[in-house]
C-alpha cells in the first residue's frame, strides 16, 4: 500500500461516515433512513471518467465496441427535454452532454438533485410538471412514481434492450445499469472456495473471525439489510447481526474503505457493492491481491439498477423515449462500465475488470427492487443490535 | 402575547393608537407570503387520514424526539446567550484589544454551514479523527465521544451564537450609554450597571438573536444527523425519503406548532421592553488586565469555530484528484450566482422587514405582534418543505416565475425574514419616539423625520438583519436545489455535487471560495457601519 492513500484512507473513512450522513442533511432528505442513511451511491465513478466516450479507453485496458446498437443507429433527437436527475452531475452530466452536443436542435434542461427528492417535486407539481424524463440511482423511486401512475409506457423496442428482470413488468421504466452486492476478498488469506456461497453462513465461519469488514451507515448495505429482513424474516437478521458482531466485524465509514482494507490486507474479506473492488483495482492495478466472490441466490447478492422513466407529464414523449434509448446505446452502456464500474444491463455490452457476465450472477429472485428503498424497519433493527 | 409597555412619549399621542394604514397593508402582504407556503403545509397534511394522522402523532418515537428536541434547542439556546452576549459587550463596549479584529473573527462562524462545521468536527475529533491520530504516538487511545447531545450542542452553538452575538452587538451600539453613566453616578457598580441598565437594554435584541437561534436547531437536520442525534426532524426526513410525503408535511405542521410555541415564549421572555432616548454613545468601559483574558475567549470560541473547519477543508484540497470530468470545474460564474442571489434576497428581506418591524416596536395591540410573530414562521418550517411548498404554488399559480431567479428569492426572503425582522424591531425599540416626533415639530414631514432621524439611528439593525439574511443565503441548500433554474449553479450547490459523488477534494475548493467571499461580505457590512451614530 502506498502512503498517500494510506493517510487520505483514514481520514477519509471518518470524513465520508460524516459525509454520509451528512449529505442527507445538505439536500435536505434525499434518503429514506434519516442520519444513519447515506445517500443512495452516485460514489461509484472512478476517478478515471475523463476518457473520451466511445472511445473504448478504459484502466483496464482498450475495448471493443462493436457490440450493442450505437447512437448512429437510433433516431436523432429534436427539441428541448428537462430532465430531472436523482444521478450525479459528476457522473452523468459528461454522458448528457455528449448527447446533447450530438445533435445541432437538442437541447437538455437538466435539474440535479438526490432522487427522492425529485420524486417529492414532481408528485408535488402534479400535472404542471416541466419534467421530461426522471433518471434515478435505484429503482425505489422509479417504482414510486410508476405507483402513482406519473409514467408513461416505454415503447417495446426500448424495453428489449435489457432483460426483463432488469425493468418494470409493465413497463413504466427500464434500468440502465446495475450494482451487485459482493464479497471483496483478499487472495493472500482466501481463495475463491473459501468464501461461503452463502450470506447467512457468514457468522458460522469461523475464518472470518476479526477479518470481516462492513460500513452499515451505508444506504446500500442498508437495502442488503432489508432484503434479508424480507428474505429470511426479522428474527434470522437479528441473529445474522448479532453473530457477525461476534465474529469481531469492523466497522468503517463508507464501502470503498472496506474495500482497501481488503487490498491492504487489514481485514481479509467484507461486504460492498462490486464497484468499489474495481475502483480499488483500477487505481492499484490487477496485481492488487483483491478479487470479488458472489453469494448465491440471497440477500447478499441483491442486485439494483439505476434507471429512467418518461413521465405522464413529458411534453414530447417520442423525443423522451428516445432519449432514454440513447441511454441504453452502445457507447452510454460502454460510459457505465468505464467510469462508474457499473455493470451494463445491455447483455451485449461486458462489465469491465474481472467480473462475471451478468448471466453469471446468481441474485435473488422473490425481491422487488422497489421494496428496498424501505429503510426505517432496518435502521431500527441496526439500532437495537448496536451496529449503528 | 407580547406586552409592550411604553415610555410617557406615547401615551400622549393619538397616532400612537391608530394603526398607519400604508405600513399596515404593507406589513399584511409580507405576512400574507410568509403564510402561503403554510397553506400548502395544512392542505397536504389534512391528505392524511385523521386516525392515521393520530397514530402517527402519538407513537412512541414521536414523544422520544420531541423529548430530544427540546432538550437540544434549551440548551443550545442557552449556550448561544451565553457566548454571544459577552462576546458583544466586549467588542462594543470595552476596550478589548484589536475589536475591530475580533468583531469580524467572532461574527465569521456563521458563515460557516453547521453541517460542514460537523463533517470537520467529526473528523477532527471523531474516533480515530485527525485529533486523536496526533495523540496517538502520546498513548492517547481514546478522546471523549464527540457524538450525541453533547457533540451537537457544540457544533450548533459555534454555528448559531453569531445570532446572538450580531443582534445584541446592534443594541449595544445604538444604546445610549449616558444612561450607564448616570448609573455609575449613582454609585452602582459595573455588574449592577449592567444588570439593570444594559440588561433591559439589550433584552429584546437578545431574545431576538435566541429566537434565531433556536429556531434553527429547531429546524436544522444535518448536524444532528451527523452528530448522531435523534430529533424531531429525522422522523421528517425519513417519511420524505420513502416517499412519504404527506405524511412528512404532517410532521413538519407538528414542528409549526412547536414553533408558534417558542414564539410565544419568547414574546413572554422578553417582557418589558423600554425606548431610550437613543444616540448618543461614547466612552468604553477599560478592562484592564482582564483583556487577555477576553482576548483568550474570544479566541478560542472562533478558533475552534474557524479554524477546524478550514484546516479540514484544506486537508482536502490536498485528495483532490487531479483527472476528474468536466462537471466538478470549479467556475467563477458560481461566486457570482451566489452573491447576486444572497444580495438580492437581503435587499428584499429588509425592505420587507421594515414595516413588520416598524409596526410592532411602535404599536401595541394584536396586528402588529401577529405580523411579526408570523414573520418567524418560514423560518422554522426545515428548507425542503418550504422548497416543497414553494414548487407546489410555483408550478400550480405562477408558471411564469416556476424554476427561475424570483421565485428561488422569494423562497430565500420567507425563509430568512425573521432575520431581518428582529434585527430591525430591535433598533426600532432602542429610538425614542420623541426624536422624530422633534422633527416632525421642526417642520419635517413624516417621511422626511423616519428618512432623516429614524432610519440613521436603526441603521446597524438594518445593516445587521440585511448582513444576517445574506450570510445565511449564501449557505442555503435544500430549498436552492428544489427552487434553481436549470443549469443554475451556486457555490454551495457546486459543494453539494462533488460530496455527493465523493469528490472531497473538489467540494474544498467552492467550501473555501464560500468562507472567504461571506467573510468579505461581512468586512463591507462592518464598514458600511461607519455610517452609524457616534
Amino acid at each position: 500500500m502506498d502512503g498517500s492513500d494510506n493517510t487520505s484512507r483514514t481520514r477519509r473513512r471518518f470524513l465520508q461516515a460524516a459525509a454520509a450522513a451528512g449529505v442527507v442533511g445538505v439536500a435536505g432528505c434525499n434518503t429514506p433512513g434519516g442520519e444513519t442513511t447515506e445517500t443512495e451511491t452516485d460514489t461509484a465513478g472512478g476517478e478515471e471518467t475523463a476518457q473520451q466516450i466511445g472511445s473504448g479507453r478504459s484502466p483496464f485496458g482498450e475495448r471493443d465496441l462493436s457490440a450493442g446498437v450505437s447512437m448512429a443507429e437510433m433516431p436523432d433527437l429534436e427539441g428541448e427535454l428537462t430532465l430531472y436527475s436523482g444521478r450525479g452531475e459528476a457522473l452523468v452530466g459528461e454522458l448528457i452532454s455528449f448527447i446533447e452536443d450530438r445533435y445541432p436542435d437538442f437541447t437538455v434542461r437538466p435539474l440535479y438533485n438526490s432522487a427522492a427528492e425529485l420524486v417529492n417535486q414532481i408528485i408535488t407539481e402534479g400535472q404542471n410538471s416541466p419534467a421530461d424524463v426522471f433518471y434515478s440511482v435505484n429503482a425505489g423511486s422509479l417504482g414510486a412514481l410508476a405507483d402513482r401512475d406519473r409514467t408513461q409506457a416505454l415503447p417495446q423496442d426500448v424495453l428489449d434492450f435489457v432483460p426483463s428482470n432488469f425493468r418494470d413488468p409493465d413497463g413504466s421504466w427500464i434500468g440502465t445499469s446495475g450494482r451487485a452486492r459482493s464479497v471483496p476478498y483478499n487472495t493472500n488469506t482466501f481463495s475463491a472456495s473459501d468464501i461461503p456461497t452463502s450470506i447467512m453462513a457468514f457468522p458460522e465461519t469461523s475464518a472470518f473471525q476479526d477479518q470481516l469488514g462492513w460500513a452499515p451507515t451505508y444506504s446500500s448495505f442498508q437495502a442488503f439489510i432489508t432484503a434479508m429482513r424480507i428474505l429470511e424474516g426479522d428474527e434470522a437478521t437479528r441473529q445474522w447481526l448479532t453473530g457477525m458482531q461476534e465474529l469481531g466485524v469492523s466497522q468503517y465509514g463508507d464501502e470503498f474503505q472496506v474495500a482497501r482494507a481488503v487490498a491492504d490486507g487489514e481485514i481479509a474479506a467484507g461486504l460492498t457493492n462490486h464497484y468499489y473492488i474495481q475502483r480499488v483495482l483500477a487505481r492499484r492495478g490487477t496485481g492488487t491481491p483483491l478479487r470479488t466472490a458472489f453469494t448465491q441466490n440471497d440477500a447478499g447478492a441483491v442486485f439494483n439498477v439505476a434507471g429512467a422513466a418518461v413521465l405522464d407529464t413529458a411534453d414530447d414523449a417520442t423525443l423522451a423515449s428516445n432519449f432514454v434509448r440513447h441511454l441504453l446505446s452502445a457507447e452510454a452502456q460502454d460510459y457505465f462500465a468505464r467510469t462508474t464500474f457499473e455493470y451494463p444491463l445491455v447483455p451485449e455490452i461486458e462489465p469491465i475488470g474481472r467480473l462475471p457476465s451478468i448471466d453469471e450472477l446468481n441474485p435473488p429472485e422473490d425481491i422487488d427492487l422497489s421494496q428496498l428503498s424501505d429503510l426505517e424497519g432496518t435502521i431500527d433493527l441496526l439500532r437495537d443490535t448496536g451496529v449503528l | 402575547m407580547a406586552t409592550e409597555h411604553r415610555t410617557s412619549a406615547d401615551d400622549d399621542a393619538d397616532e400612537e393608537t391608530q394603526l398607519p394604514l400604508g405600513i399596515s397593508i404593507a406589513a399584511a402582504a409580507v405576512s400574507a407570503a410568509v403564510l402561503l407556503p403554510i397553506l400548502w403545509l395544512v392542505k397536504t397534511g389534512l391528505d392524511v387520514g385523521f386516525s392515521e394522522a393520530i397514530a402517527l402523532l402519538t407513537r412512541p418515537t414521536t414523544l422520544e424526539v420531541f423529548v430530544n428536541t427540546a432538550v437540544l434547542v434549551t440548551l443550545t439556546t442557552a449556550a448561544c446567550v451565553l457566548i454571544g452576549v459577552p462576546l458583544a459587550y466586549l467588542t462594543v463596549r470595552t476596550n478589548l484589544p484589536f475589536r475591530r479584529f475580533w468583531t469580524i473573527v467572532v461574527s465569521l462562524p456563521l458563515v460557516i454551514p453547521s453541517y460542514v462545521g460537523a463533517f470537520a468536527f467529526v473528523s477532527a475529533f471523531g474516533p480515530q479523527g485527525s485529533f486523536q491520530r496526533l495523540l496517538a504516538p502520546l498513548g492517547v487511545e481514546k478522546i471523549p465521544e464527540i457524538y450525541g447531545l453533547e457533540g451537537s450542542i457544540l457544533i450548533l452553538t459555534l454555528y448559531t451564537y453569531p445570532y446572538v452575538y450580531i443582534t445584541a452587538r446592534a443594541s449595544l451600539k445604538s444604546m445610549d450609554t449616558t444612561l450607564i453613566d448616570a448609573a455609575r453616578t449613582l454609585e452602582h457598580d459595573r455588574w449592577e450597571t449592567f444588570k439593570r441598565v444594559t440588561l433591559p437594554q439589550i433584552r429584546p435584541a437578545v431574545a431576538a438573536g435566541a429566537l434565531l437561534s433556536g429556531l434553527y436547531v429547531l429546524a436544522d437536520f444535518g448536524t444532528p444527523s451527523i452528530m448522531r442525534y435523534d430529533v424531531f426532524t429525522r422522523v421528517i426526513f425519513v417519511e420524505f425519503g420513502t416517499f412519504g410525503r404527506d405524511t412528512a408535511t404532517l410532521l413538519s405542521l407538528q414542528l409549526v406548532a412547536v414553533t408558534l410555541f417558542i414564539l410565544w415564549l419568547e414574546a413572554r421572555v422578553r417582557g418589558e421592553e423600554r425606548t431610550t432616548a437613543g444616540g448618543r454613545s461614547r466612552g468604553v468601559v477599560s478592562l484592564g488586565k482582564w483583556r487577555y483574558l477576553a482576548m483568550g475567549f474570544a479566541a478560542l470560541v472562533a478558533g475552534l469555530a474557524l479554524v477546524v473547519p478550514v484546516v479540514i477543508l484544506l486537508s482536502w484540497l490536498g485528495t483532490a484528484s487531479t483527472a476528474v470530468n468536466q462537471s466538478l470545474a470549479f467556475q467563477w460564474s458560481y461566486v457570482t450566482n451566489s452573491v447576486v442571489v444572497a444580495a438580492a434576497a437581503a435587499a428584499v428581506a429588509v425592505v420587507a422587514g421594515l414595516p413588520v418591524a416598524y409596526l410592532s416596536a411602535r404599536y401595541d395591540g394584536l396586528l402588529p405582534t401577529a405580523f411579526e410573530r408570523v414573520s418567524y414562521i418560514g423560518y422554522a418550517v426545515p428548507g425542503v418543505v418550504l422548497g416543497l411548498a414553494l414548487v407546489f404554488f410555483g408550478s400550480q399559480y405562477a408558471t411564469p416565475i416556476y424554476q427561475t431567479l424570483y421565485l428561488l428569492v422569494f423562497a430565500y426572503v420567507i425563509r430568512f425574514l425573521p432575520q431581518s425582522v428582529g434585527s430591525l424591531r430591535a433598533s426600532f425599540l432602542s429610538v425614542d419616539p420623541a426624536l422624530p416626533e422633534a422633527a416632525r415639530t421642526l417642520g419635517r414631514t413624516s417621511v422626511g423625520a423616519f428618512r432623516y432621524v429614524t432610519l440613521p439611528l436603526v441603521a446597524p439593525g438594518l445593516f445587521g438583519g440585511a448582513a444576517l439574511v445574506f450570510l445565511t443565503t449564501m449557505k442555503e441548500l435544500p430549498a436552492t436545489l428544489l427552487l434553481r433554474p436549470s443549469g443554475f449553479t451556486t457555490l454551495v450547490t457546486h459543494i453539494w455535487t462533488a460530496y455527493e459523488s465523493g469528490y472531497f477534494g473538489q467540494a474544498a475548493v467552492p467550501a473555501l471560495v464560500l468562507l472567504f467571499v461571506s467573510g468579505l461580505s461581512m468586512l463591507v457590512i462592518l464598514r458600511q457601519e461607519g455610517y452609524d451614530v457616534k
